[in-house]
């Protein structure tokens, strides 16, 4: 949908203001992606991949950039990671990890909407680049702090991670913020070189409020594994994009989400993975518990482009609706050009299995214990994907579920 | 017992030199042997021929004007007339949809004739025997029985009207329809004989701006079934309409409106063909169903518009808008498709479950060979409590054919205990055809319970070598395990329907092997 002219009107002045500060070398590239999102502007629910997620109201929205805050405390460090933080795009000093930080980004060629503003207003943000056979020995945890300002602000960042042949890293995408009114789009490029090995896991856990919307293109080389495990607790409107491209054989990813515990929340999760040659794996599963006025997206794609034969891949799609204000959208799609090809995909959506619950309070276990304990079994599918005790541990404790049975015996 | 004689139904695939019968009694064997010379002489579109019979056609192009005339020809109420220029209007500000995964050149809606009408008809046929021999020469070669006689001699029990081009034919079995209470007649005649129940119902379903296609039809929809079958009377027999575009440079844009009263029953087949031309042709129909209170509406369709060649050249654009209204309590409409035509196919049977403990159910088999594309599916829309929901879809993709499923489920806020279960495979032959599925669900109350499987192979060689391992030919195999993949939506079609739906496909498949 093309945008009025003065309805984009407080982004054209921003970029005015940002473009002025540039390099006229720097600014060419950055006015032509600022062009394409002019005029695409924001997509609207016309356009089938933001059907449930209308972003027109953002139109109109006057989003200042955002400025360094103070430092700000208790940040939630993992043990045993490395860490990079960045709050409002801002890195804040952390000498053992500023390697992998970089101030400058590569643009990708003009593409249109949302991904076209990042591009026009993007700063840098995490460079992380491995050698061949090299192995990142910690774990690296990235995070991401929004913090409210005065006014309202935005944010876009580039992101690169970069392993190459045989390199193994895993890497913490760790999303938190205090809710205030911000747009913070976020693109990381992902490129595994032949059998690289990465594990990312995307942790959201914003309070209700902002705008989020990341995107994460992921390449995989030949025998390269991808394994993603992306998490969200909460958040105002959150869209995660994740296109992952099995571009040479033997290439294998599998994808685990689980959405929980939001309550005033849109998330909308845009899987796509392309299987562009032959003899690919690839595995997705989503589940999501979804209560209060939480408005569920989730849209699963697998295309089998001509030639990928002996492709395998599975789709499933699980939900607990929860409450009668909360909503789900679910759409596991299969694109397939290719005949020997094993794909399936699965979507459900109920609520707790009545039985169950009658079972487990003739037990003695009061009713919210063994609600939240039938929570957790249907949880559990993702929360076991998560190879890492102290991340995990993490997860558990601000999903509040009772990871041990307690037995109460109230009336 | 198969009710198919010499003479079957709807037997579209009996070329000019077919021996075949259809004889129920034959052997396996001489089934093999049937399908053979079946398969052997039917190596074009058999349905393909070209009736020549002088027709009244308005020159091309689409205005207001146009409209008018044809609202004139029919001898329309003013009312109807308006109705189709307020559809005209807002046609003119909609854009044609493109989310379909279908790829073609746009229709030029300036270059197509909105009405042709045979022109020995134009006095209308009293009875059969006014009708134009050469018409009913055509519907013989389709095999379709027109003429009562032929129910006499115990050879069908079904009720048909037909549509040529853009006009009704005749409607055989009025009397003994009559006696039940049931209308069955042409929409035009219905505009005129029972005004209040069309003005009523029409749109009611489908409102006039439903969608670009459906819009257009408004505007200038020439001809199509209409049926009423009134409280408690279950329709003694079934229901077809069979539809033939014939003149060139024409669309069809029929409109089918059916009613079944509280208590009401009523079994309703649509079979559809289009002569083999180079250009492509427009279908862009739309049916309306109504199920009051505990009435049940079933709706079969064996469309085999002409496909195109090989290539891809010609075929017919079937652009259509299908939808049901489970207006009451109890009330139940089941769609069963099997789509093996057109060059295009955008095609969503839905069902509108608005009646507490109404069923919706849809079963269809699509089948996309050469350059065919289908983009088909249903909707489920379910409002009321208690409304149970069934989608059951077989796809297959064969040559260059690409075969999309899009399907909606969507349970508001007020469904209570809604219930869904979708199951939507596909099967691939050969390594240049698509299969996509595009399964919508849109969930609203915490007490319903949705269900979607899908999946995607393409013939297990295993199963394959085993028939052939016990002589069967690798094209009857292929035949065979298509036939194993559709049953449970072919049993879902009336007896006739089933077995001509079989053998439709069988050769439609015909060139996807070997």
């Amino acid at each position: 949908m093309s945008a009025q002219p003065n309805e984009l009107a407080t982004y054209s002045a921003q970029f005015e203001r940002y473009a002025n500060a540039l390099t006229a070398a720097e600014r060419a590239p950055r006015s032509v992606q600022f062009s394409r999102f002019l005029a695409s502007g924001f997509p609207d629910k016309h356009q089938e991949d933001w059907r449930y997620s209308d972003l027109s109201r953002l139109a109109e929205q006057n989003y200042e950039p955002d400025v360094t805050t103070a430092e700000v405390s208790p940040i939630a460090l993992l043990p045993d990671a490395d860490a990079l933080v960045y709050i409002n795009s801002h890195l804040q000093d952390a000498p053992s990890t500023s390697r992998w930080h970089s101030d400058t980004c590569e643009l990708p060629p003009p593409t249109t909407g949302v991904d076209a503003l990042n591009a026009a207003f993007a700063s840098g943000g995490l460079r992380l680049r491995l050698d061949r056979g090299t192995r990142l020995d910690k774990p690296l945890q990235v995070l991401f702090v929004s913090r409210a300002d005065l006014q309202a602000s935005m944010s876009h960042q580039r992101h690169l991670i970069e392993l190459g042949d045989q390199a193994e890293a895993t890497v913490l995408l760790d999303f938190s913020g205090d809710g205030s009114e911000r747009l913070a789009t976020h693109f990381f490029d992902v490129r595994l070189g032949r059998g690289a090995r990465l594990r990312l896991y995307r942790i959201q856990n914003e309070k209700a409020g902002g705008t989020l919307m990341t995107r994460i293109d992921a390449k995989l080389s030949r025998d390269a594994k991808f394994e993603a495990v992306t998490i969200d607790l909460g958040g105002g409107f959150i869209r995660h994009d994740l296109d992952i491209a099995l571009a040479e054989s033997g290439a294998e990813t599998t994808v685990a989400g689980l959405y929980a515990q939001a309550k005033h929340s849109h998330i909308d999760n845009h899987v796509r993975v392309v299987h562009a040659a032959a003899h690919c794996t690839s595995r997705m599963n989503y589940r999501g518990l979804v209560d209060e006025k939480t408005k569920a997206v989730f849209n699963g794609k697998v295309v089998v482009q001509p030639g990928a034969q002996k492709t395998d891949s599975e789709q499933r799609i699980a939900n607990l609706l929860l409450s009668r204000k909360a909503e789900v959208n679910a759409k596991p799609d299969l694109e397939i050009y290719a005949d020997d090809v094993k794909c399936a995909h699965g979507a459900t959506v109920g609520q707790l299995d009545e039985v169950a619950l009658a079972y487990l309070r003739s037990r003695g276990i009061a009713k919210d214990t063994a609600r939240a304990m039938l929570l957790r079994a249907f949880a559990l599918e993702i929360l076991d994907r998560i190879e890492w005790p102290a991340l995990r541990a993490r997860i558990e404790s601000a999903l509040h579920l009772p990871s041990e049975l307690t037995v109460d015996f109230e009336a | 017992m198969i009710r198919l004689m010499n003479e079957p139904t709807f037997d579209l695939n009996q070329g000019p030199a077919t021996t075949m019968a259809a004889n129920p009694q034959t052997s396996a064997a001489a089934n093999v042997r049937d399908v053979t010379a079946m398969v052997a002489s039917r190596k074009l579109y058999s349905a393909g021929f070209i009736t020549d019979i002088e027709a009244d056609k308005v020159a091309p192009g689409l205005s207001e004007d146009v409209i008018r005339l044809i609202s004139a020809k029919k001898e329309e109420p003013e009312w109807l007339l308006n109705f189709r220029l307020k559809a005209y209007r807002r046609w003119l500000t909609m854009t044609e949809p493109e989310w379909a995964h279908v790829d073609y050149q746009k229709v030029d809606y300036q270059s197509i004739s909105y009405y042709s009408q045979p022109k020995s008809m134009k006095d209308g046929p009293q009875t059969l025997a006014d009708v134009d021999p050469k018409l009913l020469e055509t519907y013989r070669k389709l095999g379709i029985p027109l003429r009562e006689q032929e129910m006499l001699a115990g050879v069908q029990n079904v009720a048909v009207d037909v549509v040529f081009d853009s006009v009704s034919v005749g409607t055989t079995f009025k009397k003994k329809l009559l006696e039940a209470g049931v209308i069955f007649c042409p929409l035009s005649e219905a505009v005129k004989s029972h005004p209040e129940l069309v003005q009523k119902y029409l749109g009611s379903v489908v409102p006039f701006a439903d969608n670009f296609f459906a819009a257009l039809n408004t505007a200038v929809f020439t001809e199509g079934s209409f049926v009423y079958i009134p409280k408690g009377v279950r329709c003694p027999m079934e229901l077809s309409t069979y539809f033939r575009i014939n003149e060139r440079n024409t669309g069809q844009f029929e409109r089918t409106l059916i009613i079944a009263a509280e208590g009401s029953h009523v079994s309703y087949l649509e079979g559809c063909t289009a002569p083999q031309r180079d250009e492509n042709q427009l279908h862009a129909a739309v049916v309306e169903l109504v199920a009051l209170d505990d009435a049940e509406i079933k709706y079969s369709t064996v469309q085999n518009w002409y496909p195109g060649d090989e290539n891809g050249k010609g075929g017919i654009y079937n652009f259509v808008t299908k939808r049901g209204d489970c207006r009451g309590a109890r009330s139940k409409i089941s769609w069963t498709q099997v789509e093996t035509g057109s060059a295009i196919t955008w095609k969503y049977p839905s069902c509108i479950l608005r009646g507490d403990d109404s069923v919706g159910e849809f079963y269809s088999v699509a089948l996309t060979n050469h350059r065919q594309q289908a983009d088909t599916g249903t909707k489920m829309i379910h409002i009321g409590k208690r409304t149970k929901s069934t989608i059951v879809s077989k796809g297959i993709a064969a040559g260059r054919g690409q075969q999309s499923y899009r399907g909606l489920v969507r349970v508001l806020e007020s469904a209570e205990g809604a219930r869904n279960y979708t199951q939507c495979d596909s099967l691939l032959i050969g390594d240049q055809c698509g299969a996509h599925t595009f399964p919508y669900t849109e969930v609203r109350n915490p007490t319903a319970t949705l269900e979607h499987e899908a999946t995607t192979s393409k013939i297990a060689d295993d199963q394959l070598f085993y028939c052939r391992a016990r002589g069967i030919g690798e094209e009857e195999a292929v035949s065979m395990i298509v036939n194993g993949f559709c049953k449970d939506v072919f049993k879902e079609l009336p007896m006739e329907f089933a077995v001509e739906a079989q053998k439709l496909l069988a050769v439609s498949l015909e060139g996807a092997v070997g």
